[in-house]
């Protein structure tokens, strides 16, 4: 194993003086971060003021630098330190000080939100913990995210935008409507000259009829002659045809259908924490270690709560194992 | 929070001509109406381009910290957001590795500092005697 460079972050947690500290300070700066609408010196000052009583003995500049730029490794390793290390009731300070910097000027972003539930997964604070805390710290209860993805969300904060779109809308009809009651009076026009010059069609086809009806009477009669012989040749023919048809409708409808979604397969893979290709032993031991991790009794000396949760996620893991050795190749 | 991206069979960094096909061939129409409302207006795009950066960006952590199945990562977020656990070793013992690999390589330089010394003065000392009887050689055959 060669002796690579270290990274910015490994190298400031090496030189601290407490890991937990230096770890939880960048995962409060990351909490900043996302806080959007501050300045760069307004962050500092205020993870400094925060952080005072931290045994860190380091600057946070390049802390506060790391945390800018996400670095997704530095946050990993930070997270993995606090796991390690971190006792309960440190772990419910972090989490304090953590939703007081998220929540300062009263409102939670939507980053934030995602940030704040990862960290309580990451330092084992339940649901019912963290909204108790945080109702403590904001006097709000903590809500679910709004979701940002559905078009409500942007009916809600984006109402000018829908409003303009309407106002469009109408204009567009008024203008349609206006075209449409000129073309009309056109046609109006175009209709009476046109009734005018069929009457006069009129008269002179009736006369040219009686002729042309008389000579077809004739025709007529020597033509069903000949149409009697023919049909019995053609009825012989229809059937052939009409059986054949019927074999190539049949052969449609047995086509396979063009596109499978996303299908449960995939779906029961990504349960196991596998990707696509993986043979049936790879499964079997990807569900044994899944069932080793999450069954219910590991949790029974913890609460009711986990417990349950626990055994939701096993039956998830189960179910999908058990579609999977069906169907599975 | 869905994955609106993922949903619609696109990368993240789709161009805006690839978006508007993949929102016209959708069948979904619910899932058409929602893309069209926030993927095709651009400055929507863009503040829910940063907030799914953010989200998966905590899927991949929580992938790689065994956190997928954890009690605040439930719902649509955890369906379209937790990706497959990859094989990357934790980041804490690389670190530990690392470091505990330099001081042993810092620690055998200095317990055999003293025969490293020496068997540096001994080879210098024999090259210096070396070429010296090889000068004097010359001499004394030039003579």
């Amino acid at each position: 194993m060669s002796i690579a460079r270290f990274s910015p972050f490994e190298l400031v947690l090496l030189q601290s003086r407490s890991q937990v500290d230096t770890a939880t300070l960048l995962l409060l700066a990351w909490v900043l971060v996302n806080r959007q609408p501050i300045t760069e010196g307004q962050r500092r000052r205020r993870l400094a003021q925060v952080t005072a009583p931290f045994r860190h003995g380091h600057d946070i500049d390049p802390v506060m630098e790391i945390a800018q730029r996400q670095d997704l490794q530095a946050i990993q390793l930070a997270s993995e330190v606090l796991r390690k290390e971190c006792s309960q009731e440190r772990s419910l300070s972090i989490m304090h000080q953590a939703i007081t910097l998220a929540t300062d000027d009263g409102t939670l972003s939507l980053a934030n939100h995602y940030i704040l539930r990862f960290l309580a997964d990451l330092l084992g604070v339940v649901p019912e913990t963290l909204s108790t805390l945080f109702k403590e710290l904001t006097g709000e209860a903590l809500k679910a995210p709004e979701d940002i993805s559905t078009e409500a969300y942007w009916k809600r904060h984006d109402p000018q935008y829908y409003e303009r779109k309407a106002q469009e809308a109408a204009e567009k009809e008024q203008a349609q409507a206006r075209a449409e009651e000129a073309e009309r009076q056109q046609q109006a026009q175009h209709q009476e000259r046109e009734q005018e010059k069929q009457r006069r069609r009129q008269e002179r086809e009736e006369h040219a009829k009686a002729k042309r009806e008389r000579a077809q009477q004739e025709k007529a009669r020597r033509r069903q002659q000949k149409q009697q012989d023919s049909q019995q040749r053609q009825r012989d023919d229809q059937r052939h045809q009409q059986r054949h048809q019927h074999h190539e409708k049949r052969y449609q409808q047995y086509k396979p259908r063009p596109q499978s979604p996303p299908d449960r397969t995939s779906r029961a893979l990504a349960v196991l924490g596998l990707t696509q290709g993986a043979n049936r032993s790879d499964i079997r031991r990807a569900y044994r270690r899944m069932a080793q991790l999450h069954h219910p009794d590991r949790f029974f000396s913890e609460s009711e709560q986990q417990v349950a949760l626990a055994s939701a996620r096993f039956q998830r893991i189960k179910n999908a194992y058990d579609y999977l050795m069906q169907t599975y190749r | 929070m869905r994955d609106l991206y993922q949903r619609l069979a696109l990368p993240p960094h789709a161009t805006p001509q690839e978006l508007q096909s993949a929102i016209a061939a959708c069948q979904h129409s619910a899932l058409k109406q929602d893309a069209e409302a926030v993927l095709a207006i651009p400055e929507r795009r863009e503040v829910y381009d940063s907030t799914h950066t953010t989200v998966s960006d905590i899927g991949r952590l929580r992938a790689r910290l065994g956190l997928t199945h954890a009690a605040h990562w439930q719902g649509n977020v955890a369906n379209d957001f937790s990706l497959p656990p990859d094989n990357a070793i934790s980041r804490h013992d690389e670190l530990v590795d690392r470091v505990s690999h330099a001081v042993t390589l810092y620690n055998r330089w200095w317990r055999f500092r003293g025969t490293w010394l020496f068997v540096a003065t001994f080879g210098i000392g024999t090259c210096a005697g070396l070429a010296a009887g090889f000068a004097l050689c010359m001499r004394l055959w030039a003579a």
